[in-house]
């Protein structure tokens, strides 16, 4: 079944993107819904990965853009406002210190421009080759080496303190 | 040194392009080469890999189910009537209206129903269970001596269904004029009816007609004895009034 097969991914790029749990669930929903009433539209002339990661990540773009600025969902509140990297990261167990360094992750992930956030997203975490992220945002191959290389000098900045702690 | 500290860098393609292992060799190369002579970016390099490292920690393992309603998807919870729906939903209105117009046909084609659009208008002739066309389409399909045989069950079919024709018409031919003679014998006893009530009528205004007749004679005979029979009053002149009944 190919929701089945691609649910995981989709769910993970929009989670990613979004950095929020119902609006992500939504968006996974979304992009399928949407797949599934344009697939007479898919052509195969590009993957059928391709043509469905560009569906969510429009999605996401278009949720994005329809927050209403400066509000922060619950979840983001709490990364924000909540716990600072320990001083001591031998101190905690494994899964406290992995939880918090992912919460800071994911707090500088979602402080990227959406541009870098989602070629990153799709570099890392979804293993997509440079080429097929061209493809899929339709722009040139320089463009997102560019974004990337940008984003990830970003991040390096705004993970900095976590790298000396680590 | 630096003059080659990375943002100046012509690099940063190509140094992409070797972090994640999808360097041309010449790329490759050439990066090997200025790593080996820029130490900024060696060690912009081994920054970003520091930070794929961190990029590993968030990991969303514990993926919630998502319930994903697509409309086609089968869900023994729900019912093909639901199922339905939902399709139906998510259809758009050209994929509806087609949907509805191939319903139509299929059910038109399976009655055997002829439609003609030609310069005269529309026609519409329907022949229930008429199968004259199928053979030829279905012929088409069959192959050497299975063509034989299916000719065979056509024919079967199609007299089975002739009869089933024949004998449904005999049945409302039968119907039809059992249900005439009832509205013949219901029209007759009807008029029956009426024609007594009408008789009986004619009867009875003859009867009133022949009192009133007598009633009119008794008043006039008693108006006619009133004239003759009743006293006359004295003229006031003292002339005698001629007397009744004489001459």
């Amino acid at each position: 079944m190919l929701v089945r097969r691609w649910e995981r991914q989709i769910y993970g790029l929009t989670l990613r993107m979004l950095g929020r749990d119902e609006e992500a669930k939504d968006a996974t929903q979304e992009t399928f819904l949407s797949a599934y009433r344009n697939l007479s539209k898919f052509r195969g002339e590009s993957k059928f990965s391709s043509w469905i990661y560009r569906i969510a990540i429009n999605i996401c773009n278009t949720k994005l853009r329809s927050r209403p600025k400066g509000l922060l969902s619950i979840e983001e509140q709490r990364d924000v406002n909540g716990f600072e990297i320990a001083a001591d990261l031998d101190d905690l167990s494994d899964n406290i210190q992995q939880e918090q360094i992912a919460a800071h992750v994911k707090r500088a992930l979602q402080g990227l421009p959406p541009e870098m956030r989602q070629v990153i997203v799709m570099k890392e975490y979804e293993g997509l080759k440079f080429v097929e992220i061209a493809e899929i945002l339709g722009i040139p191959l320089s463009t997102v080496k560019t974004r990337m290389y940008t984003g990830l000098s970003e991040l390096r900045k705004r993970l900095e303190h976590l790298r000396e702690a680590v | 040194m630096e003059a080659d500290k990375t943002p100046d860098c012509p690099m940063h393609e190509a140094l992409m392009s070797y972090l994640y292992d999808e360097a041309t060799p010449e790329e490759f190369g050439r990066v090997e080469n200025h790593l080996a002579e820029c130490a900024a970016c060696k060690q912009e390099l081994a920054a970003f890999g520091q930070v794929r490292g961190l990029l590993q920690q968030w990991q969303v393992d514990d993926l919630p189910f998502v319930r994903i309603a697509t409309p086609g998807e089968r869900d023994s919870r729900h019912s093909v009537l639901e199922a339905f729906r939902n399709l139906l939903s998510v259809t758009p209105a050209w994929g509806k209206a087609f949907g509805a117009v191939t319903l139509a046909l299929l059910v038109l084609a399976v009655l055997g129903t002829e439609v003609n659009v030609g310069r005269e208008g529309v026609s519409i002739k329907a022949n229930l269970f008429r199968w004259n066309n199928a053979p030829q389409v279905a012929g088409r399909a069959a192959v050497g001596g299975d063509e034989a045989r299916l000719e065979e069950i056509r024919a079967e079919l199609k007299g089975v269904v002739n009869s089933m024709i024949a004998d449904n018409e005999r049945q409302q031919r039968e119907e039809m004029r059992a249900r005439l003679v009832s509205l013949e014998s219901q029209i007759h006893t009807a008029r029956e009816a009426d024609l007594a009530k009408l008789a009986a009528r004619i009867q009875e205004q003859r009867a009133r007609l022949k009192s009133l007749e007598r009633d009119i004679d008794r008043r006039e005979g008693t108006a006619l004895s009133d004239i003759l029979f009743s006293e006359v009053a004295p003229d006031p002149s003292g002339r005698r009034a001629p007397e009744r009944g004489g001459d």
